[in-house]
């Protein structure tokens, strides 16, 4: 259809997003350490970040490499992401699993349908998320086997940050 | 875009055959522009001085005027990308390099600077002013990238804003020098560049001064270390 995004736009935004969700990642890891670094759930929270840090630096890389500009929104999510992290943190070491399970899933979900929408033609990339992916499946049965379900609030909680994580997808493509 | 995108295989060279196409027209209709205009009289002007058939033209420049001066400074930042992969930039400090590369692309403008003061006026009418600020935005993207940046924070907007800045009124300001071989505009563009420089001291102090200011997330984790030590004893 005209002013259907191109083949060429459509890939650049899912770098623009991955990008995008993979800082608010880290920046999310950042606000959880601040509060509990140096507790039990702190080491856990500490070898997730580190992995997220490696996903980061992959698109880093692509994004300078494809040509690709980053999200404008990058200083909202600089201070959303630790701040979500930092307030589920404060409600205790079980919300703090809480929100990393619910964001997760929402990256799973996420990655899946474009690693779906990618062909050969972009092997790279798509290889690339399925690596990824595979961490972040894992960071979320992590959340789970440290209590995240005993969370208080526990639905209420998953449902606001699944909500505000695809609502922070759909912009970082756009914007 | 700046370039033809990378596209599927075998149409990659019938897009940059068009793009010589392109540049050939623009070229012999830049002579003409200055008498009569970025428009459909300097389009079938430059085809007739190529033996083109005027329609052929247009079919290489459907938006007419926009087109052709979209096409026009797309022209210049390839100039100036083609001219900077030539130097030798590794062991240039970031400053040098930008005022190198603008130097770069307005010099290659040189032999047409009433088709730029034309060019500029007609993008400075309101509906062609977007059009202008794209055009602007494209060709500080393809300096950055070409003296090696490849920043992905939030940098990438600060860097282009300011150098849309530096540029613009570089130009302007080249348009009406008749110092020998524009030496004030290049002094003027080093001065634009310093005051640019002097933006990142001014943050720094500013960030001095905050990370001076207490962490509320220590704080709080000494409290609630506290309390729990209250509690044990």
């Amino acid at each position: 259809m005209p002013g259907d995004p191109t083949r060429e736009e459509l890939v650049e935004g899912m770098i623009r997003v991955d990008h995008a969700g993979e800082f608010g990642a880290v920046r999310i890891y950042a606000g959880q350490l601040a509060v509990l670094g140096g507790t039990k759930a702190g080491e856990a929270i500490a070898e997730m970040a580190e992995q997220e840090r490696r996903h980061l630096d992959g698109f880093d890389r692509l994004a300078a490499a494809r040509r690709v500009r980053p999200t404008v929104l990058s200083p909202l999510w600089h201070v959303a992401g630790f701040a979500l992290g930092a307030g589920t943190a404060l409600l205790g070491p079980k919300a703090a699993m809480a929100c990393t399970q619910a964001v997760e899933e929402v990256i799973d979900e996420h990655y899946a349908a474009q690693a779906a929408r990618l062909g050969d033609d972009e092997a790279e990339l798509r290889d690339m998320i399925e690596d990824f992916r595979a961490d972040e499946i894992e960071h979320r049965d992590r959340a789970v086997a440290e209590g995240a379900e005993d969370a208080p609030g526990y639905e209420l909680l998953t449902g606001a940050v699944k909500a505000g994580s695809r609502l922070a997808i759909w912009l970082s493509t756009r914007f | 875009m700046t370039t033809p995108p990378p596209d599927p295989a075998g149409a990659g060279r019938d897009a940059g055959d068009r793009t010589r196409r392109r540049d050939a027209l623009l070229l012999a209709a830049l002579p003409h522009v200055a008498f009569d205009g970025w428009g459909r009289a300097t389009l079938a002007a430059a085809a007739r001085d190529l033996g083109m058939k005027a329609a052929d033209a247009e079919r290489h420049f459907p938006g007419g005027a926009a087109d052709l001066v979209a096409h026009f400074s797309d022209w210049a930042d390839r100039r100036m990308t083609a001219a900077l992969v030539e130097h030798e930039l590794g062991g240039m400090r970031l400053r040098d390099r930008i005022a190198l590369a603008v130097r770069t692309r307005t010099e290659a403008l040189a032999a047409h600077r009433e088709a730029v003061r034309r060019a500029l006026s007609w993008l400075a009418m309101p509906l062609n002013a977007l059009l202008g600020l794209r055009l602007l935005y494209r060709s500080v993207d393809a300096i950055w990238r070409a003296v090696g940046d490849r920043s992905v924070d939030f940098s990438f907007y600060t860097k282009r804003a300011l150098l849309a800045g530096v540029l613009s009124s570089t130009v302007l300001y080249w348009l009406d020098d008749d110092s020998d071989g524009a030496a004030e505009s290049w002094a003027f563009l080093d001065r634009r560049i310093a005051d640019v420089m002097r933006i990142p001291r001014l943050t720094g102090r500013v960030r001095g001064a905050a990370a001076r200011l207490p962490d509320p997330f220590r704080l709080m984790r000494g409290l609630r270390g506290g309390a729990r030590r209250f509690r044990r004893a």
